[in-house]
């Protein structure tokens, strides 16, 4: 043999091309006819190509470098139209080869797999092959072709694949140090492929590390699609092929979603199931359930019952794994504290709702999943609600019996206190950092109290526990323990009243006094007066929320705490019912925002929320909306959206929406907010004030007996905490509810319990008596005794207009007092004034209302129009009125409301009487 | 100052013979710096792929000399050759050692491994490669990529902008010339 020379290799090369390209039949005819016209190089090229025969069968350059010791038995063998080159891997399944086809053409190489199972029932075989070829169009960037499926001639069943070169996914983005985001984005690729096969009904049923593979360039290829499902026979459940057994060991089932332990039936929710247990892998280093060695028994009771740890959890470092939470941080690049802030919230909640145990409650799709990750990366707000702080929040509040409502303001307390370490965070990535920063710090103070309240002390042992948790964290210093007095007297629960967090604050506020620094001692009185005015102290609170703004100098540097104080003098002023104050206070506090030379972000949205709350307050409901919303967007831009202030915001949302005559999107927010804080659907911990208005949104939605049943729950809570205001607000609802229902005795008696409250707490003219005498007059219309109606609808109406006048307060109510009135001048016979009453209203509320939006106050205030201009004898109005009723009220409480009955009805009925 | 690999690939492709030489010297102390940087960073024995290697040292140089650095495709050509003479040096080493070198090359997906081909028949092929160079650099090439490098027949034909077929067919021719080379020089 010898070797050609440059040039003879010149002459056969492109001849060696031609012949490379064809089967062993062509290649044949095609060399024997070049040989009848150029012998010599047609016997060159038979040598050349023998040549080649020969290196294949040896697998000459196959191995690489380096290559696995490999099995020699079945090198060479024949499999299908392949011939077997290697042995490259072995896995849970069986083995896999690296083939080429057998006729010489050099299409590609493939990866055939063995499947270490036996094919059971006759029919095996065919459907195995069946099975094998609807995989097989399941064509994909993504997702490794399946080229071929069938038995070999010793009965092992084998799938050809595209041979993918690559990494498991975990390894590829532990090598390359990727980091959380990159691990996301290269998951997103993932997510893609399986949507594509669930769009064409395929489910993986399989998925984990070692079937996601990554090329060398990033690309990911996904394999064994639908093949756990190939090797499930008829009758046999999916277990069977989970728990396969190799070489004696069972393999442990880590990917597997519950319903697929439990024989449950297997859906995309499965596959959904698994990608939430791969990203988590992928995020964390760990596996769900947990570090250290599982039995397979263990593995599947974690899976089956235990909830996962949450991701960000899970790489917090703690003395026992400290080696590796570092080691898995320093492959993302990442440190574990700095891991686990990236984690908490957003991929904390994908995560777990991927995960599951019920597979409804899941993402509904691959793409809903991937939609959220994309939001993610995007730092939009993720679609999916955390169940985490429902969860949580129903087990804190159970257990602690702290009024959660509160412990949110602790925000504002910590944003306060950090100030001086706070930088200009105003980038969306950072401000996002920002406010996980505080989240943690804040959390650190809910843990305390956690601590300090769960084994219920005995009395008086509170404050000398937190001391003593206060020594202990070496933070003992006197502006310290002030500081997180502050903020546990603030998240001290209300369940038993307000006198222990009184007392907590007003212990703060003593030991402040000892102290030099204006900031601490400014927010320990503010702190205090804040507190007091949930009570009956109003005018003591007041006196501490101006001596807290004394205290602190007009330099820049305080401008956080002038903010804090600000705020709880705002809550201070409404309380007072000074609602224009306390706008006046929030709009100081927003411009100190906006030229203080540190920034925080929870301090706006407290200023928003608490704006748009006081905007609620004197009836600018169109402009509380938009702030609501902002501040909403604000909280949820911040992954804060499931936190009590999240709660408080839609709750204040819904009120406002509420006012807007909007019930039906009211009714949603409110529940939302319920559930939010007392965890479950029967609210055994729910806010009185959040069970009323929820009450009077349903009421308004026609349900009474479901808002009657919801108005005493508010009643009996609100008389259990203490809350006076939410009593007397509850005696009101619970009477408007008896009245519709027809019972105007118990209507009566709720009134005739509310009125000598109102008068020992409250100063005449206040709105509260507005509400007061239009309820009782609605009852005297009720029982036709018209006269003295019409003189409580004119006293209601007199005190509010007047109190709109004064303090702004009770301006939204004016167009309600108009169109009862209306409604009761026109039975009792003056069809005009009722007309000019209800035109009056309309005016007002459109005023206020949102442009383009109908609603329900429109809609009765149209149908008591129409009515006093039927009374008139004005038909064609009247029957324009109606239908512009029909239509807002169709909107706002939909078409079985009563009212939206009737004012089609009329509608109708005038147009046919014409 | 050091001459930059942009300007050494310049000079090498106007047949420049010390560039070249001096091209390959620099490649050589970048990839063994990078493996050995891979090897600290992961604290012990690792799988490091030859791809990831070449991969790695392309944006590492290209980061470093900016915009004037040659395409992927051009310095991957260069990294591949420098990486067969990394391999083919470590295996020797690894062999006059009699354990394990300094870091493992691999291209499969496999965590067990073990050196498949002998030390000695490495540097034949690299020999018989060199001869290849010289007559069809296009198919020596190939050899690098695919088997010095591990890279797939997809990866070299996206990087050489030709159909996989074509890289396929190249393959084999190459694995003819290189078989018959080797057979040849053994009968000698």
């Amino acid at each position: 043999m010898s070797t050609l020379s440059p040039d003879q290799w010149q002459q056969v090369s492109s001849y060696l091309d031609q012949a490379l390209a064809m089967t062993a039949e062509e290649r044949a005819a095609w060399l024997s006819a070049l040989g009848e016209q150029n012998p010599a190089l047609a016997a060159q090229l038979r040598a050349l190509l023998d040549e080649h025969r020969v290196l294949a069968q040896e697998g000459f350059l196959e191995k690489g470098p380096v290559a696995l010791p490999s099995a020699p038995g079945l090198a060479g063998q024949t499999i299908g139209a392949y011939t077997l080159i290697s042995q490259i891997g072995q896995g849970g399944m069986g083995s896999v080869w690296l083939a080429e086809r057998s006729d010489g053409r050099f299409e590609r190489q493939v990866a055939v797999k063995f499947l270490n199972v036996a094919l059971v029932g006759r029919g095996g075989e065919e459907r195995f092959k069946r099975e094998g070829s609807i995989l097989g169009r399941l064509a994909h960037e993504h997702i490794a072709e399946l080229v071929d499926a069938g038995v070999s001639e010793a009965g092992q069943p084998y799938l050809v694949l595209e041979y993918v070169g690559g990494d498991h996914i975990d390894r590829y983005c532990d090598q390359r140090t990727l980091d959380v985001e990159a691990r996301v984005r290269l998951f997103l690729d993932v997510l893609i492929a399986v949507a594509h096969a669930h769009a064409n009904l395929i489910v993986h049923r399989d998925l984990k590390p070692s079937n996601v593979l990554v090329s060398k360039d990033g690309q990911v290829k996904l394999l064994d699609f639908g093949i756990a499902k190939l090797l499930e026979g008829e009758g046999q459940a999916g277990e069977a092929t989970l728990l396969t057994v190799e070489g004696g060991r069972a393999m442990t089932p880590e990917y597997a979603a519950p319903e697929q332990l439990k024989g449950g039936p297997v859906t995309t929710a499965t596959d959904v199931y698994a990608l939430g247990v791969l990203l988590y892998v992928l995020l964390t280093g760990q596996h769900p359930a947990g570090g250290g060695l599982h039995t397979p028994a263990d593995l599947v009771k974690a899976i089956v019952d235990t909830e996962p740890t949450r991701p960000s959890d899970s790489v917090a470092p703690t003395r026992a794994n400290a080696e590796i939470t570092t080691t898995n941080a320093t492959r993302r690049a990442s440190t574990p504290e700095k891991l686990r802030r990236l984690l908490r919230g957003d991929l904390d909640t994908i995560v777990a709702k991927a995960l599951k145990k019920n597979p409804q409650e899941r993402y509904a799709s691959v793409t809903g999943l991937a939609d959220d990750l994309g939001r993610y990366l995007r730092n939009e707000p993720i679609r999916a609600r955390p169940d985490t702080f429902g969860y949580r929040a129903a087990k804190f509040v159970r257990r602690n019996r702290t009024a959660v409502a509160l412990a949110t303001l602790a925000f504002v307390a910590t944003a306060a206190g950090v100030a001086g370490t706070l930088v200009q965070a105003r980038t969306a990535r950072v401000q996002r950092d920002f406010a996980l920063r505080q989240l943690s710090r804040a959390e650190a103070i809910n843990d305390l109290n956690e601590f300090v309240f769960t084994e219920s002390p005995p009395p008086g042992e509170t404050l000398d526990r937190a001391e003593r948790i206060l020594g202990r964290q070496q933070r003992a210093n006197l502006a310290d323990r002030v500081e997180t007095l502050v903020s546990l007297g603030r998240n001290t629960g209300v369940e038993e009243g307000y006198a222990r967090p009184r007392r907590i604050l007003e212990e703060a506020y003593q030991l402040s006094r000892g102290l030099p620094e204006p900031s601490t001692r400014a927010k320990a009185a503010c702190a205090l007066g804040g507190m007091l005015s949930r009570g009956d102290q109003l005018p003591r609170a007041e006196s501490f929320i101006q001596e807290g703004l004394k205290e602190l100098p007009d330099e820049s540097q305080f401008a956080l705490d002038r903010v804090f104080c600000l705020l709880e003098g705002a809550t201070v002023s409404r309380a007072n019912g000074a609602a224009l104050e306390s706008i006046s206070r929030l709009q100081l506090a927003q411009q100190l925002l906006k030229q203080a030379p540190l920034h925080s972000e929870m301090l706006d949205v407290q200023a928003a929320m608490y704006l748009a709350d006081s905007y609620r307050l004197v009836g600018r409901n169109r402009e509380a909306c938009a702030e609501f919303e902002h501040a909403f967007t604000r909280l949820t831009a911040l992954g804060r959206d499931d936190t009590g202030l999240g709660g408080s915001v839609s709750y204040k949302w819904g009120l406002s929406l509420y006012l807007l005559g909007r019930p039906l999107e009211a009714e949603r927010l409110i529940h939302r907010a319920i559930v939010m804080f007392s965890g479950s659907e029967d609210a055994p911990d729910a806010i009185p004030m959040h069970l009323i208005s929820h009450a009077r949104a349903v009421r308004d939605l026609g349900r009474l007996d479901e808002a009657a049943a919801q108005a005493e729950r508010g009643y009996a809570r609100a008389q259990k905490i203490g809350e006076q205001v939410v009593v007397n607000q509850a005696l009101l609802a619970r009477a408007s509810i008896y009245r519709m229902r027809g019972d105007l005795a118990r209507a009566e008696d709720m009134l005739a319990e509310l009125e000598p409250r109102l008068r020992s707490s409250l100063p005449a003219g206040n709105i509260s008596f507005a509400s007061l005498m239009l309820e009782q007059a609605l009852i005297r219309q009720g029982r036709g005794d018209l006269s003295t109606a019409m003189d409580q609808a004119n006293q209601a109406l007199a005190i509010a207009e007047a109190s709109a006048k004064a303090s702004g307060q009770g301006a939204d109510f004016v167009p309600t007092i108009l169109v009862d009135r209306s409604d009761i001048e026109r039975q009792f016979g003056r069809p005009d004034e009722a007309a000019a009453d209800a035109s009056r209203a309309l005016g007002l509320l459109q005023a206020a209302a949102q442009p383009g939006k109908l609603s329900s106050t429109l809609g009765r205030a149209y149908l008591t129009l129409g009515r006093a201009l039927q009374s008139q004898g004005k038909h064609d109005e009247a029957r324009t009125a109606f239908r512009s009723a029909t239509e807002n009220l169709q909107d706002a409480v939909g078409s079985d409301h009563p009212d939206t009955r009737s004012a089609r009805q009329l509608a109708e009925l005038d147009a046919q009487s014409r | 100052m050091d001459p930059t690999i942009s300007s050494l690939i310049g000079a090498a492709e106007q047949g420049d013979k010390s560039a070249a030489e001096g091209l390959f010297a620099v490649l050589y102390a970048e990839l063994h710096r990078m493996a050995k940087r891979e090897l600290a960073r992961q604290g012990g024995p690792v799988s490091l792929s030859a791809t990831t290697l070449v991969h790695e040292a392309y944006l590492d140089m290209a980061g470093r000399e900016g915009p004037l650095f040659p395409d992927r495709a051009r310095f991957m050509g260069y990294a591949a050759r420098v990486m067969r003479g990394l391999i083919v040096d470590h295996a020797r080493e690894r062999h006059a050692q009699k354990r394990g070198g300094l870091f493992e090359i691999t291209s499969l997906d496999i965590e067990a491994m073990e050196a498949a081909v002998d030390h000695r028949e490495l540097a034949q092929i690299s020999e018989a490669l060199d001869d290849l160079g010289k007559v069809e650099p296009v198919l020596a090439e190939i050899v690098d990529l695919k088997f010095f490098c591990g890279f797939s027949f997809g990866e070299i034909a996206a990087m050489r902008n030709v159909s996989e077929r074509t890289v396929q067919r190249n393959w084999e021719k190459a694995r003819i010339y290189l078989h018959r080379k080797i057979r040849a020089d053994l009968s000698l």
